[in-house]
């Protein structure tokens, strides 16, 4: 191996492996570790100066104490059910309206379709946290949500969505649905449209041939949008502390307020270290549903 | 004769399974078919041949019921099936592409239809069964269309469209996708599916040669008009236009001055030279005429072949070998070039002629056509 | 394929109507004169000026900007070089492991990258700031960066670097004269992507950042947590303002070079 292949290769390689599975590997050790009044706020801290023994003696420090602990208060159970709960249905509702959104668009004529494109891509663009914030003045008690329901005259007091779990579902919805539209979008453009035609022609009418052809065949954009709004739904941090409320229980917020309230590192590894657990299912799903893509493609 | 032809078309008594009555198909600006009037006979194998853009896709497409007419009817069985959806017609469609569902097996591919008319299972699995054995794919059930061939795809797709037993079938390009060789076998094999099936074929078709091996009848389609409707061999041997003559085969074309000569006409086609002689496709005024032969009717010849009143001499130009066939193209004082053809029937013969020979070129007086200019 | 046209016309109303109406009324209201968020107060714009005296603001979008100008040019730069490797790299011991970083953290909970990283400067005792705040946006943007890339090296043709090497290149300058140029719009859209993930990102700053580097996203959302404000809203209209007026010329430019392209080849063929 030639010096510049050797170093192509290895300037990345030791990059990631230093700033991304490193750092890793140092939030698991500190999952296993005491918390403790001191700097860094934890221990066993190891001493390398001490050599062999003090490696041992660092091992039989560490403990699973913090997942047990987990395990016991309900708070973590809570905040990882509840995520999980408001991931799914959120990804369920983003895949209700971004369908017929990536629909709509793929059935649009030819020459709309650029500008239909760049409208989708353009909040994907456009800075997260500030697409959050403008859901907070639609959605205040005096806001445009309540106003426009109570001309409506379908209710007669402004509700209060703000700071709930509706709040939450909804910021959701509106900042992932970008990831919903795209990958379905791009599977319905490919779809042939003479497989329509020939389900027609034997006998299908035109809803059965959606259902039967259509929705079969973008199954893997599908898969793919629910997956991309899913996995960063699950972690989510920014949402639920600005559009929940006090009870809104997410395990991104959780964690974050561990780490920084109580000042637990230990914990909030160990909190971190689960939640990393429970993607690698999707995850893993998500890898085998692009490989499948990628192969199809081909 | 004892045995009976298949000609419906002659029999004034027949009933047409397809009558199109004055259609007409616009896209916008563009007329795709012009005021369109064509009879098909049931067990036909009709063949809509045509360059692309000649209509003759928008045609089979009204017949699926993709597209309706802007006006005029369509009448299936003596039925104006215009208000009929494609999904409720008892017409069905081998298409280009073969567009066969990709998510389903080959077996699911070819009972999807017989699914929809909600048959029970036992009826759809004989029937799928029997399908995959008339086109001899019956191995190949369980496999998904992505993991056969293309010439086994293009049999489910045909296997698919035939299970419903529709009244007529109609096929997009049906061979364009396989290669010559397998292109040329299976031209016979849909031939022998037609007859065993009984069913009636319309194909589209750019493709002459598969035009003329497969039907039963063509129709030749330019700019939306029919320009001819005739079997195979009166198309090629009795064309009614240069355009037919030009498209179908070979051909060489002769402008001059034609006068009628009782059956025949004597054409004049350049100074000091004798008048060709040939037949006319239809009764027709003395005028401008053209006069069409194919290379394979000219005979070329060293000596001036005494017996035949079309005679020209030229000079030979250039010479394309076939392996069966040699074309040999002469070129004639006044600067027209002829071709003429003739068949390799022995091995290793010495070629007869070769570049700037001298030759004759020579035809009887039935062998060319005259048609209007 | 244009079908339920009443259906589809709905439905993108709809679907369109929900996802611009909030950012369209923040836009509206930063033009407000009413403190009051909700109350149309007339025509103004002074939260404008008064955001831009706001010496707070002003030194976050700084120390933004500086943080995605840096990030994103090392993210691009590893980026390129990841996706070069993963796809023409060949065999090399680790390479699953490799790949494995490349995509891992692009699905990692932020939460999650921003604590690691955080322990990671703490236990080698690296002062947070500036520098680790690139530190962190480099890294994870850098994988974003060889995704991008690495879709349009394996479309393009390998016989055209295998052409330059046969007319006498060297790897490096096969990569440099050929396959860099032909990449090119790929490595740029991976550089775009880089600095707004950079100049976006609150979460793995909030965690890597410490007292002395305050960026932009971490103020707003401070500010945000107190409630709606007419600055927040002026704000907001000028990124939003700005990221409009990227991607439309964005997808002109592609547009125009689409087109160019079709006119060039229609010349040729009259020509031919």
């Amino acid at each position: 191996m030639n010096l510049r292949r050797f170093s192509l290769i290895a300037v990345p390689y030791f990059w990631l492996l230093g700033l991304f599975l490193i750092p890793f590997l140092i939030v698991f050790k500190i999952s296993l570790s005491d918390i403790a009044l001191s700097i860094p706020p934890y221990t066993p801290t190891l001493e390398l100066s001490e050599g062999w023994a003090g490696f041992r003696d660092f091992l039989s420090q560490l403990d699973f104490e913090n997942f047990e602990f987990l395990a016991t208060d309900d708070l973590y159970w809570k905040s990882y059910l509840s995520s999980v709960q408001i991931a799914f249905i959120s990804t369920f509702i983003c895949l209700l309206i971004g369908f017929p959104i990536a629909y709509g668009m793929a059935n649009a004529p030819k020459e709309w379709q650029p500008t239909l494109m760049l409208l989708v891509i353009l909040p994907f663009w456009t800075s997260f946290l500030i697409r959050v914030y403008s859901l907070i003045g639609i959605l205040s008690q005096e806001g445009m949500l309540n106003q426009f329901l109570m001309w409506l005259g379908l209710i007669g007091e402004p509700l209060t969505i703000l700071n709930t779990n509706v709040a939450v579902y909804i910021g959701i919805v509106y900042t992932y649905c970008p990831f919903m539209i795209l990958p379905i979008y791009a599977t319905l453009i490919k779809l042939d449209g003479s497989l329509l035609e020939a389900a027609e022609d034997l006998g299908c009418s035109r809803t059965e041939a959606f259902w039967r052809i259509t929705v079969p065949l973008s199954k893997a954009g599908i898969i793919a949008g629910c997956f991309l709004v899913f996995i960063p739904a699950l972690g989510e941090f920014v949402i639920p502390s600005l559009l929940g409320g006090s009870d809104t229980l997410m395990i991104g917020k959780t964690l974050f307020e561990e780490f920084y309230n109580n000042r637990d590192w230990p914990v909030a590894s160990a909190v971190a270290v689960i939640l990393l657990l429970i993607l690698i299912i999707p995850i893993v799903l998500y890898q085998r549903n692009e490989q499948k893509m990628m192969e199809a493609e081909t | 004769m004892p045995e009976t032809v298949f000609e419906p078309w002659n029999d004034p008594a027949a009933n047409p399974l397809i009558q199109f009555r004055n259609v007409t198909k616009r896209f916008g600006d563009f007329t795709a078919v012009d005021n369109l009037s064509i009879d098909i006979f049931e067990k036909e194998f009709f063949a809509l041949l045509g360059p692309s853009g000649c209509g003759k896709t928008t045609m089979m497409r009204m017949l699926a019921g993709f597209e309706t007419p802007t006006s005029g009817t369509i009448m299936l069985d003596g039925q104006d099936i215009s208000p009929i959806p494609p999904n409720k017609r008892s017409v069905n469609m081998m298409f280009q592409s073969y567009a066969l569902f990709p998510h389903l097996t080959v077996y699911d591919n070819i009972a999807f239809g017989l699914k929809r008319d909600k048959l029970p299972p036992d009826q759809i699995d004989a029937r799928v069964k029997e399908m995959l054995r008339l086109v001899q794919i019956e191995k190949f059930g369980q496999r998904k269309p992505e993991q056969i061939s293309g010439g086994q795809r293009q049999r489910v797709a045909l296997a698919r469209a035939l299970a419903k037993a529709p009244k007529l079938l109609l096929l997009d390009e049906p061979l364009s996708a396989l290669d010559k060789k397998l292109r040329q076998d299976t031209q016979f094999e849909l031939m022998d599916i037609q007859e065993k099936t009984g069913t009636t074929f319309v194909v589209v078709t750019h493709d002459q040669e598969e035009a003329m091996t497969v039907a039963s009848r063509v129709a030749v389609m330019d700019h939306g008009k029919l320009k001819q409707v005739d079997t195979p061999d009166r198309i090629y041997e009795a064309p009614n236009s240069t355009y037919v003559a030009d498209f179908i085969g070979d051909v060489n074309i002769i402008e001059g001055h034609g006068k009628a000569q009782g059956d025949t006409m004597a054409i004049s086609w350049a100074e000091g030279q004798p008048p060709i002689i040939g037949t006319p496709s239809k009764p027709m005024d003395d005028g401008n005429v053209s006069f069409a032969i194919r290379p394979e009717k000219v005979a070329i010849s060293a000596e001036r072949p005494a017996d035949r009143n079309n005679v020209v001499q030229g000079k030979v130009l250039d010479i394309a070998y076939l392996g069966n066939l040699s074309t040999y193209h002469v070129q004639l004082p006044s600067g027209i070039v002829i071709k003429a053809q003739t068949a390799n029937s022995r091995r290793r013969a010495s070629r007869p002629f070769t570049w700037e020979d001298e030759v004759w070129l020579s035809w009887t007086d039935t062998a060319g056509i005259v048609l209007e200019r | 394929m244009r079908r339920l046209t009443w259906f589809n016309a709905t439905s993108l109303t709809l679907g369109f109507a929900f996802l611009y109406i909030p950012m369209i009324v923040v836009i509206i209201y930063s033009f407000n004169e009413s403190r009051l968020v909700t109350v149309w107060g007339g025509f103004s714009t002074k939260w404008y000026g008064e955001l831009l005296q706001n010496e707070a603001f002003l030194d976050a979008a700084w120390v933004t900007f500086k943080v995605g100008f840096f990030s994103s040019i090392i993210a691009t730069i590893l980026g390129t070089m990841g996706a070069y490797v993963l796809v023409r790299g060949g065999r090399f011991y680790g390479r699953t492991l490799f790949s494995g970083m490349i995509y891992a953290p692009l699905v990692m909970p932020e939460v999650i990258t921003g604590l690691s990283l955080l322990l990671l400067f703490i236990s080698i005792g690296l002062d947070r700031g500036l520098f680790t705040i690139i530190l962190a946006h480099a890294t994870f943007s850098m994988c974003y960066v060889s995704v991008v890339v690495s879709s349009r090296l394996v479309s393009f043709d390998r016989s055209v670097e295998e052409a330059a090497l046969d007319l006498g290149c060297t790897p490096f300058e096969a990569f440099r004269l050929v396959t860099l140029p032909i990449i090119a719009p790929a490595v740029i859209s991976g550089w775009l992507l880089a600095l707004t993930l950079s100049l976006d990102d609150l979460v793995i700053a909030s965690f890597v950042a410490g007292p002395s580097a305050t960026t932009l996203p971490i103020k707003v959302f401070s500010s945000i947590r107190l409630g709606v404000s007419p600055e927040i809203n002026a704000l907001s209209t000028i990124l939003i303002g700005l990221v409009t007026i990227g991607t439309i010329m964005a997808s002109l430019s592609t547009k125009r070079a689409v087109m160019r392209r079709e006119r060039a080849e229609r010349m040729a063929e009259q020509a031919g």
